[in-house]
């Protein structure tokens, strides 16, 4: 999908071209020079800033993109096997109502949820929300939330009910750049402190919850409080691009518009070992840098005594012969498999971007 | 990058924050679950309340007349063993909830400050305690100022991380205290240089850990016992406390368990949900006391409970839960009475080991029912029992009974020494209550009030405590006012806010000369009409009154006056609310609790003769054949010609001497009233009997002379008739405009199972039968159930007929479908009561109702919900029912005490057997009793009973057979029942 207009940056290919040869030097030089490859813009973050939800994150970038999510939960019925919902047909009088006394250990432990369970809406100013961009992050943040099961395993309640989750995503400023990133952050952000009332009732009753908020569950418990050793942590999406042989994460605008490929990877905390990061999804994003205008070159430009391509067919064969001539021409995509190896790689290992993210959000204490 | 926050700023003011909020979960009935987050604003302009402080008077809020609230606790508050300077108390939750009797007593407990935290958490806990302590914050005397130490910053308190709600209380309870005392000390300092004696402000709390971390904080506290046997009379105050928190340290660890856990509540939802369960009101038989049953939405038929652990520690009237028993625990409802008293005499209250639930004794008495039910086929078909696994709702009260004579170990009066004790409440459907007391020896002989205060597991009996005594038994004073607590009855005194309400001329009150008064706009000038009211004789609250007179086109005029109560009682001030609580008059042998104050009720409503009064005035055009042509609604003024008693008013329509136009308007009256009755028994209605006995007193000392049977007059139904009439006229008019919120009166047609053991006894011992199909069709078989030989016996089948019809019931139009508004004793379509508004609320909200419908003045917004007009019809409902159970307690009580000590052979007649006893109903004083085998002669007889014929056997040296409906006569003497200290009438075989 190409991102739409306002993503669009506005450099000549002149631009374009100086901007890519910068960041495809070793060691690249990024826009904001003061980055390396594997720095993020900074950011300001605080969590639990709407007291009625369950829970909540802000985060603003340093380049103005702001992003606020709210996290709430509801009971709801489950349809699909509900073992009491089928007695209530014949109203008669059946003495032993068992199913509540049954064990139900296999059963629950095999429950898993469903998709369905988690809904997220994303709202985008200036977009409506059946345009391509919001409903696009949507459907990433989604799958994202949902890849690994864990989430929806504990929404579960009993065979009977369970939580909904409703995940509003609201952008505070208009898309400055590719907000992604930022939108998947504040929403692990927000899932990380959202916590659901604590249930009181037992096995497959109707669910009655204890009315006292500070005892409620947090729906990601902490691993260090908890002692556990399981790790249980949302999902969050990087976003890396490639220029030429280089890896560049958490790209700003302006360097998308130059990107070979752009990708994005969900990873979540490695769930054995407390280090690296456990790759969840991996997507392609098309690059803006595809809808760039070619810089002509003076071969073939009349006007500088070149000869104009007589068809579309050759104009791109000639630029296909020029193409590390500097002048510039929009990337075709494509990705080498060993620089994907090397991105996932950057990602999932040990004090890699994808721990380095999920522990530095963790990290976050005070708004 | 500036920085920013979405949160609110702590910071502004310095860190004081005059803004905080309280999180928490709320569980919708839809199910859903919310985070709810409230803010508080934090004020500093709560004051003290004490009369001691200068500073808060400044501070203190005024409301629109510039005032503030005066000032609550006293500057000189009583003192105790523990605080000489006096103090002021501030108990915590638990100390209301245990000693909220203690708090209600009159000569202690001054100057106490309820904090908002306790409030709340009380009103969380039990509602009925939390309006008995808003009741008292009301009681001026008594000096409790509720604190909202929540909304002062000073002593508002943040829940700490990990702290538990109730810790988080405690230390608000304590942060008040501690301010408080401070607080006084400063304004005492203020007051005089010199101050010498400052009160100390004092927690009451039977917490521990708060008490020791008062003690570290330095603030004053105190367990309610140290506190109370500070006190002059400590010791019986002492036994006021509830048992509930005592019993909880003394038994730990003792796992001994009588009664099944009660699931929980979620579990019991679930249940009720998917119809596996059934919620319903638990209801003991007054026969006996083992056989609960349970009336559930889903069946025609009460679910029998049987036995005390399918009861499973539920008191009659509790809301439960119950569950069916599996079909082969089915039972036939026991055909024998077993009262507790005779089965449980020896129990001791003391002993806690060893106890079983069903007793030996009380086992074998439901085995020998089983067994009998067994060997049955066609009449006792075992019916679904079921068993109490819940209670929703404890509708426990104060029970008024007696102390057990046996329970009692020592009975001197010196001795202070604590006991536990057996209190035998008056209601046979409760169970006996254990009272902790060191006054056993003054108690005994009492009427006690005490409450129930819990029923654990591990107990065969409820725990309860003393809350004071009423009297000797027997004694008027405490007989009376026992039934009237007994039955709810509201007989306090009415307050001064309701004196307030009554106009400000009081007796002088008189209907404005002129016409251009406010008063009579809109009212017709009846004043020449010649009115009459007809009563029974000394009635001084007279609702209606009544006229009649030719037309010239040959019909009659007609008009029924009612007492215009609704001019004095506006809707919702303080005698509306009070009148609505109370919901009627109550009427009892030797005294009259009122509905309205008496001002109104016996002299400004009342439509007493020669005066002129406000009426409410219904006039019909009716034929010379009793057709209706028109009705008319309208306000008068009237002016009764006459009050006659119905005596009076009979012999003056038989005296053809007189000929004067009244007379001859009654004779009108008497006249149509004959056809308009019946047209009604045409139409089916019923003409049913209940056993009515007018108590004659001596009038000074309102001493019992002799017991009569009611006379009816012809007069009496010429009243009824034209009441009926109006009734039904103004029900019409209601429902025509306000179609969804007319406050009518139904009487449901009673279900046919109702009637089947009636009729299968009528078919059996006297081959008559009852048809049911309709009210007409009943009230004509009913007709033929005489006996040639006895003429009562078609009373005794009326009587009996009667208790097997539903009760009739208020209701608001929008909650029923039109064929539903039938009243069934009466034949009518419609029907509501309009026409005694002095004794009955529901007349008066009719009143109101007719007024708009005439466009006479606009419906108060109150009348047009349907929801609160609901609430009500329930509560009016209830008092309707008590009013009528008090009043028949009452003359119960006034018949014994006329007989006492005579010795009268009477007929009676068997109105119900049971395979071990048998009930005697005698006309001349309208009682029924019982007589049980084991009195006919000792030892008890050997006897046999044909459940389906109607017959006991009983053999041995009686020798004889008793049969349904036989007439037998009985000696009456009477006795003082064991069991309820009531002196009841005896009836025994000759």
């Amino acid at each position: 999908m190409a991102p739409s207009q306002s993503l669009q940056v506005h450099l000549s290919p002149a631009e374009l071209s100086y901007l890519r040869s910068t960041l495809s030097q070793t060691p690249p030089i990024r826009l904001d020079h003061s980055k390396g490859p594997r720095d993020f813009r900074s950011m300001r973050a605080e969590y639990d800033v709407l007291p009625t939800a369950n829970g909540s994150a802000r985060i603003a970038l340093e380049d103005g993109l702001e992003a606020l999510v709210g996290v709430k939960a509801e009971v709801e019925k489950s349809q699909c096997h509900s073992p009491l919902g089928r007695r209530e047909s014949p109203p008669t009088i059946s003495p032993g109502d068992v199913s509540m006394l049954d064990g139900d250990d296999e059963d629950d432990a095999g429950a898993g949820g469903q998709n369905a369970w988690v809904e997220l809406s994303i709202e985008v100013p200036g977009f409506r929300d059946d345009d391509p961009l919001p409903v696009f992050l949507g459907s990433m943040l989604h799958e994202t939330l949902v890849a690994d099961g864990q989430l929806t395993h504990s929404l579960y309640i009993n065979r009977r009910f369970h939580w909904k989750l409703y995940i509003d995503i609201l952008l505070l400023s208009p898309p400055l750049s590719y907000p992604l990133a930022l939108l998947s952050m504040t929403t692990h952000l927000a899932l990380l402190t959202t916590r659901l009332p604590a249930l009181k009732s037992e096995k497959d009753e109707d669910p009655l919850f204890d009315d006292d908020w500070a005892a409620a569950i947090p729906l990601y418990p902490n691993c260090k409080q908890s002692g556990s050793n399981v790790v249980n942590k949302p999902p969050v999406i990087v976003v890396a691009m490639a220029v030429g042989e280089n890896i560049v994460f958490d790209p700003c605008k302006e360097e998308l518009a130059v990107a070979d490929t752009v990708l994005a990877l969900a990873c979540t905390a490695s769930p054995s070992s407390s280090t690296g990061a456990r790759i969840v999804g991996m997507r392609t994003i098309d690059p803006p840098s595809h809808l760039t205008p070619p810089g002509i070159p003076n071969s073939m430009n009349s006007a500088t005594g070149g000869t104009a391509p007589t068809s579309s067919t050759s104009a791109l064969t000639q630029r296909e012969l020029l193409a590390n001539s500097g002048v510039w021409i929009p990337p075709r995509g494509g990705m080498k498999r060993t620089l994907l190896a090397q991105v996932s790689k950057m990602v999932s290992e040990k004090g890699g971007i994808g721990e380095e993210v999920i522990n530095a959000l963790e990290g976050i204490e005070v708004g | 990058m500036e920085y920013f926050s979405l949160k609110r700023s702590t910071a502004i003011d310095g860190g004081n924050a005059n803004l905080s909020s309280k999180v928490y979960v709320r569980s919708t009935k839809s199910g859903k679950v919310q985070k709810i987050v409230r803010e508080m604003y934090l004020r500093q302009d709560i004051p003290c309340s004490s009369n001691l402080c200068r500073a808060c008077l400044q501070i203190a809020p005024i409301d629109y007349s510039k005032k503030a609230v005066p000032f609550v606790l006293s500057d000189t508050p009583a003192g105790s063993k523990h605080f000489l300077n006096g103090q002021y108390l501030v108990p915590d939750t638990n100390a209301f909830l245990t000693g909220m009797d203690l708090f209600e007593v009159e000569t202690a407990f001054h100057d106490v400050i309820v904090l908002q935290t306790v409030l709340e958490e009380v009103k969380n806990r039990s509602l009925p305690l939390y309006h008995r302590l808003i009741a008292l914050t009301k009681n001026e005397g008594k000096r409790f100022y509720v604190f909202f130490n929540e909304f002062r910053q000073e002593t508002h308190v943040q829940r700490n991380a990990g702290e538990t709600i109730n810790d988080r209380n405690d230390r608000a309870v304590r942060k008040a205290v501690q301010w408080y005392n401070q607080h006084i000390a400063e304004a005492q300092a203020a007051r005089s240089k010199k101050s010498q004696r400052i009160p100390s402000v004092v927690m009451i709390s039977d917490d521990r850990d708060n008490l020791r971390k008062a003690k570290a904080d330095g603030i004053p506290a105190l367990t309610l016992s140290d506190f109370v046997s500070g006190l002059e009379n400590g010791n019986d105050l002492l036994d006021m406390i509830s048992a509930a928190q005592e019993r909880r340290e003394v038994r730990t660890g003792k796992p001994e368990v009588f009664y099944p856990e009660y699931f929980t509540m979620s579990r019991m939802m679930t249940g009720l949900k998917a119809g596996a369960m059934h919620q319903g009101i638990f209801n003991v038989s007054p026969y006996n006391y083992l056989e609960g049953s349970v009336h559930v939405p889903a069946f025609d038929r009460s679910l029998l409970i049987l036995g005390r652990e399918n009861g499973n520690r539920a008191v009659s009237g509790d809301v439960v839960v119950v569950e069916i028993l599996p079909k082969d625990q089915w039972k036939a409802p026991p055909t024998k009475i077993i009262e507790e008293e005779s089965l449980n005499k020896n129990d001791n209250p003391e002993a806690e080991d060893g106890e079983n639930v069903s007793s030996e004794r009380e086992r074998r008495a439901l085995q020998e029912e089983v067994k009998r039910v067994h060997g049955q086929s066609t009449e006792g078909r075992p019916q679904p029992t079921a068993r109490v696994v819940g209670i929703i709702k404890r509708n426990w009260r104060q029970y008024v009974g007696h102390i057990d004579r046996d329970s009692v170990r020592s009975t001197s009066k010196t001795s202070r020494q604590q006991q536990v004790v057996f209190l035998v409440p008056m209601d046979k459907r409760i169970p006996k209550i254990r009272l902790r007391t060191r006054q056993a020896g003054e108690l005994l002989g009492q009427r006690v009030l005490a409450t129930i205060d819990s029923w654990e597991r591990d107990s065969r009996y409820p725990f309860g405590h003393f809350v004071r005594s009423l009297g000797e038994l027997e004694s008027k004073e405490a007989e009376t006012e026992a039934l009237l607590l007994e039955w709810d009855v509201q007989y306090r005194p009415f307050p001064k806010t309701v004196l307030d309400c009554l106009p400000a001329e009081g007796h002088d009150w008189k209907v404005p000369a002129s016409l251009d008064d406010p008063g009579w706009r809109g009212r017709k000038d009846l004043r020449d009409l010649l009115v009459c009211s007809i009563d029974p004789p000394g009635c001084v609250d007279i609702d209606d009154a009544l006229h009649a007179r030719q037309l010239t086109n040959g019909n009659f005029e007609v008009g029924v006056h009612i007492a215009d109560v609704s001019h004095f009682v506006k809707p919702n001030n303080a005698m509306d609310k009070e009148a609505s609580q109370r919901g009627t008059t109550v009427y009892l042998v030797d005294k009259r609790i009122d509905m309205l104050p008496m001002l109104l009720g016996t002299d400004l409503c009342s439509l007493k003769p020669y005066i002129e009064r406000y009426a409410f005035s219904v006039l019909w055009e009716i034929t010379p054949d009793a057709d209706l042509v028109s009705a008319n609604f309208t306000k008068s003024v009237i002016r009764s010609r006459e009050a006659f008693s119905y005596e009076q008013a009979q012999i003056r329509i038989d005296d053809n001497s007189r000929q004067d136009d009244l007379t001859n308007g009654m004779r009108v009256l008497m006249m149509l009233s004959k056809k308009l009755r019946q047209k009604r028994m045409d139409a089916g209605a019923l003409n049913l009997a209940s056993p009515e006995v007018k108590v004659q007193t001596e009038s000074e000392t309102s001493d019992p002379v002799d017991v009569q049977t009611k006379k009816l007059l012809d007069t009496n139904s010429l009243v009824e008739e034209f009441m009926l009439l109006a009734n039904i006229s103004v029900a019409r008019k209601n429902y025509q405009a306000f179609p969804q919120t007319a406050l009518l009166r139904r009487h449901a047609a009673p279900p046919k199972t109702n009637f089947e053991e009636l009729s299968s006894q009528l078919k059996v011992k006297k081959g008559l039968e009852l048809r049911t199909e309709s009210s007409k069709s009943l009230a004509d078989s009913l007709d033929l159930c005489t006996d040639p030989n006895e003429p009562f016996f078609n009373t005794l089948v009326r009587i009996m007929a009667t208790r097997c019809m539903m009760s009739a019931e208020y209701f608001c139009s929008g909650t029923q479908a039109y064929p539903e508004f039938r009243h069934y004793g009466l034949a009518s379509e419609i029907y509501t009561h309009f026409t005694s508004p002095i004794r009955r609320y529901a007349d008066l909200e009719a009143h109101r109702q007719l007024a708009a419908a005439i466009d006479y003045e606009t419906l108060d917004p109150s009348l047009h919900s349907k929801a609160k007009l609901e609430g009500v019809c329930k509560n009016i409902n209830v008092r309707h029912r008590n009013a009528q159970m008090a009043g028949r307690a009452s003359i119960e009580y006034y018949v014994g005490q006329a007989l006492k000590g005579k010795n009268i052979i009477e007929e009676g007649f068997v109105m119900r057997i049971f395979s071990n006893g048998f009930v005697v109903f005698v006309p001349r004083f309208g009682i029924e009793s019982l007589i049980r085998l084991r009195d006919l002669a000792s030892p008890e007889p050997e006897a046999e009973f044909d459940a389906e014929e109607y017959v006991l056997r009983v053999k041995g040296s009686v020798g004889r057979e008793i049969e349904l409906f036989e007439k037998v006569r009985v000696k009456i003497t009477d006795e003082k029942e064991e069991s309820t200290g009531k002196r009841k009438v005896r009836i025994s075989m000759v």
